[in-house]
């Protein structure tokens, strides 16, 4: 069925609304005064035709009748910040803004971002402090955190029992569960090997003991190429070569069928991670589980987040305080962080997350009771913090095309780590930052 | 009351200008004045001002940095490269089906005309982005149905995704809307053409096929100089195909043509300044190549005194 058309004294008559109304946007001005507000929210996690979503920020508005949040989808991470830096320039930003923790220090560089350390002061409590730490620079808090990524292997537990293959708990293990699984159906693979995701193999990394940005207050360190980063890079080489993983991009038409196909039998990534299988396969709900992610050392237990994001306040928002309070509300407070968990991401709020380990699995693997009992023990683990640089978008393209390159042609990946780590320390050299060598 | 000869003289001087001052205004204002703009943000770019891990990024000038930058990024220079390999085969192509169809639905006597034409013609009413997208997934192997046929001729898998088979995949996506478009100019030329002269050639003893390659070709030269030209243009600028065809495959880099390497400067790097400075030495480079291309074939095509 088509929309019925607009007459045209309709269509003038919408047009005059339309700029009445952002008119009236404007002129709301500044908060101090009082009187009702519209905060404008960019989030892909709460999207607008989701009852679930509206429900939430309808809930915000009985509770402060002053208080209308909008929400847009504008994107994921990388163009919210491109869209979010020229908004910044041209004076009119939104005033809620959703975007994964490794974007969080470019932006604060860019001075797009308001300090709102006092306004979530009485908020600390409502979340772990290792998790506050991911919007914390030089002491000033960022953003309020939305919800964190426990790393986790999501694997197709019925193609695994019938291969025989028991769940790797280390890398090793993975690898030999690899050659297991491709020898008893030469179509199948573990896992596909995407060079585009940047932000894994940085976690990769971490988890064997590598930072790849680091700082001591002053100046910076980049740890791309140190052995045990190199080290990460020569695991996927191997597997790479043997031809036990297949290299292809996540979540491409290609990936979601064979997904969907039993071909690609596992996705190393993090708690969230059900919920974008189910999306592209749901009709394979049921046949998968989630395990801790593998280890270097067996025994060990420690994990980075991967993923997840945060409510970060622009620096030119009208109603910054509001927006400070609302993103508060929503990501800190307990009732905020029970609400996120109705759509299927894990809270970074502490009662958010204990209320998981009464909740339903999530829809991708009804069967595996103890999901949440799995991913809460991961969060225990988290350990290992990851900084981010300043300039990790140039980073992740810096990095993603060559590794491609690489992982087509057979080169050594090692190499490339080895460029991107002078292209990135050049690019903040270039930048005006000081970099150790 | 009657103007005087002075003040006519005046309003007869103004009224050209009168005129023309609407489209002297978004002229100004859409295309002078951004590209000015453009030159200016090409000097500028952002520096760390007060030291320290977290410093502040300000814009600064920095005179011809950007412009060093871009000329010695050996990305954009090699996108530059692939983006000649894709012309080289998408632009005859274009010209060539072009040219070819256009004189079929010329020819006397021809059934179905009005729906060849639109047939031929719709595809450029497809989007770029909505073809690469379809095409995309009739290149993948799992959503593929050529695949599927190879398959059971045990001939696949096909990849259509694999240099140097990249770059035909590439231009087929192209090809389909540029065919149809510049089919109608020459068509348009072709129609233009008064029917005495095939009446001249026909009582001469001319075939269809001579009529065709002795008077109508040279006939609607200027018509294919005009195409051309557009085609390299657009090879130049080559951006939806291989954008839209990047997150499925690897082969395709952030930065496979210059105008991607440029998107990926100004919102992924947030270095307006660098992209400002690539979009100018593509712009340039465009330029050159177009007086070039335009001096060459004119002169071949109406003779030594164009």
């Amino acid at each position: 069925m088509t929309p019925p058309r607009l007459l045209p004294q309709r269509r003038l008559s919408a047009v005059v609304l339309a700029i009445a109304l952002s008119s009236a946007a404007c002129s709301s001005g500044d908060s101090a005064g009082g009187g009702p507000v519209t905060l404008r929210f960019w989030t892909w996690s709460l999207k607008g035709p989701d009852p679930t979503a509206r429900a939430i920020v309808e809930q915000y508005h009985r509770e402060h009748p002053d208080v209308t949040v909008k929400l847009s989808e504008v994107g994921g991470t990388p163009d919210t910040v491109a869209k979010l830096l020229a908004a910044d320039r041209a004076d009119d930003t939104p005033d809620v803004v959703q975007v994964e923790y490794r974007a969080v220090p470019a932006l604060m560089v860019a001075g797009a971002l308001r300090d709102i350390t006092a306004d979530v002061a009485g908020s600390k409590d409502g979340v772990d402090a290792s998790t506050w730490a991911m919007t914390t620079i030089n002491d000033q808090v960022y953003g309020v955190p939305q919800d964190t990524g426990p790393m986790m292997l999501t694997y197709r537990k019925d193609l695994f029992d019938a291969y025989g293959v028991t769940v790797p708990t280390t890398w090793a293990e993975y690898a030999r569960a690899a050659e297991q699984i491709h020898a008893k159906d030469p179509d199948a693979y573990i896992a596909s090997f995407d060079p585009t995701q940047f932000e894994f193999f940085a976690a990769h990394a971490a988890q064997a003991g590598a930072q790849w940005w680091s700082t001591d207050g002053t100046a910076w360190t980049v740890g791309i190429d140190s052995e045990a980063s190199l080290a990460t890079a020569d695991f996927w080489q191997d597997l790479v070569r043997r031809g036990l993983v297949k290299v292809e991009q996540l979540l491409t038409p290609e990936w979601n069928a064979e997904v969907a196909s039993g071909r690609i039998l596992s996705w190393a990534a993090a708690a969230w991670a059900p919920s974008v299988i189910y999306s592209v396969a749901p009709d394979t709900a049921g046949k998968w589980a989630s395990a801790p992610l593998p280890q270097w050392t067996p025994g060990r237990t420690a994990v980075p987040f991967l993923g997840g994001s945060a409510y970060l306040v622009p620096a030119k928002s009208r109603h910054a305080t509001e927006a400070a309070a609302f993103a508060a509300w929503l990501g800190a407070s307990d009732e905020g962080s029970k609400l996120l968990l109705g759509l299927d991401i894990y809270p970074a709020g502490k009662a958010g997350q204990q209320e998981t380990l009464t909740h339903e699995p999530p829809k991708l693997m009804p069967q595996q009771k103890d999901f949440y009992q799995v991913a809460d023990q991961v969060v225990e683990n988290t350990t290992i913090p990851m900084t981010w640089g300043p300039n990790v978008a140039m980073a992740s393209s810096a990095f993603e095309d060559p590794f491609s390159a690489a992982a087509l042609n057979g080169t050594s990946f090692r190499d490339v780590y080895r460029t991107v780590q002078k292209a990135v320390v050049a690019d903040l050299e270039k930048s005006g930052f000081t970099v150790h060598e | 009351m009657p103007a005087t000869p002075r003040r006519r003289r005046l309003r007869e001087a103004g009224a050209p200008w009168l005129f023309a001052a609407p489209a002297i205004v978004f002229f100004a204002l859409f295309l002078v004045i951004p590209i000015g703009y453009a030159i200016y943000l090409s000097f500028r770019g952002f520096r760390i001002e007060g030291g320290g891990a977290f410093g502040r990024r300000l814009e600064a000038f920095v005179g011809l940095d950007n412009y060093r930058a871009a000329l010695t990024d050996p990305e954009f220079l090699a996108g530059f490269g692939r983006v000649l390999v894709f012309g080289l085969i998408s632009v005859p192509s274009v010209l060539v089906l072009a040219l070819l169809f256009a004189l079929l639905l010329d020819t006397p006597r021809v059934r179905g005309r009005g729906f060849a034409r639109i047939a031929i013609f719709l595809p450029y009413a497809v989007p770029g982005v909505i073809a690469s997208l379809m095409w995309g997934f009739l290149y993948l192997p799992s959503t593929s149905p050529l695949n599927y046929v190879a398959e059971r001729l045990h001939a696949g898998p096909l990849d259509f995704f694999s240099t140097p088979v990249l770059y035909f995949s590439l231009a087929n996506i192209a090809l389909w809307s540029a065919v149809g478009f510049n089919m109608i100019i020459i068509y348009t030329a072709l129609r233009a053409i008064p029917t005495s002269v095939y009446e001249a050639a026909r009582l001469d003893g001319a075939g269809e096929l001579q009529i065709a390659l002795r008077i109508k070709i040279p006939l609607v030269a200027p018509a294919l100089v005009l195409t051309g030209l557009f085609s390299v243009i657009g090879t130049l600028q080559l951006y939806n195909e291989p954008a839209t065809v990047r997150p499925m495959t690897s082969t395709v880099s952030h930065s496979w043509s210059p105008l991607m390497e440029i998107y990926e400067e100004a919102f992924t790097n947030d270095n307006l300044g660098g992209a400002a400075a690539g979009s100018v030495v593509l712009a340039a480079g465009i330029l050159v190549i177009s007086l070039l291309l335009l001096r060459f074939l004119q002169r071949r095509t109406f003779g030594g005194n164009a």
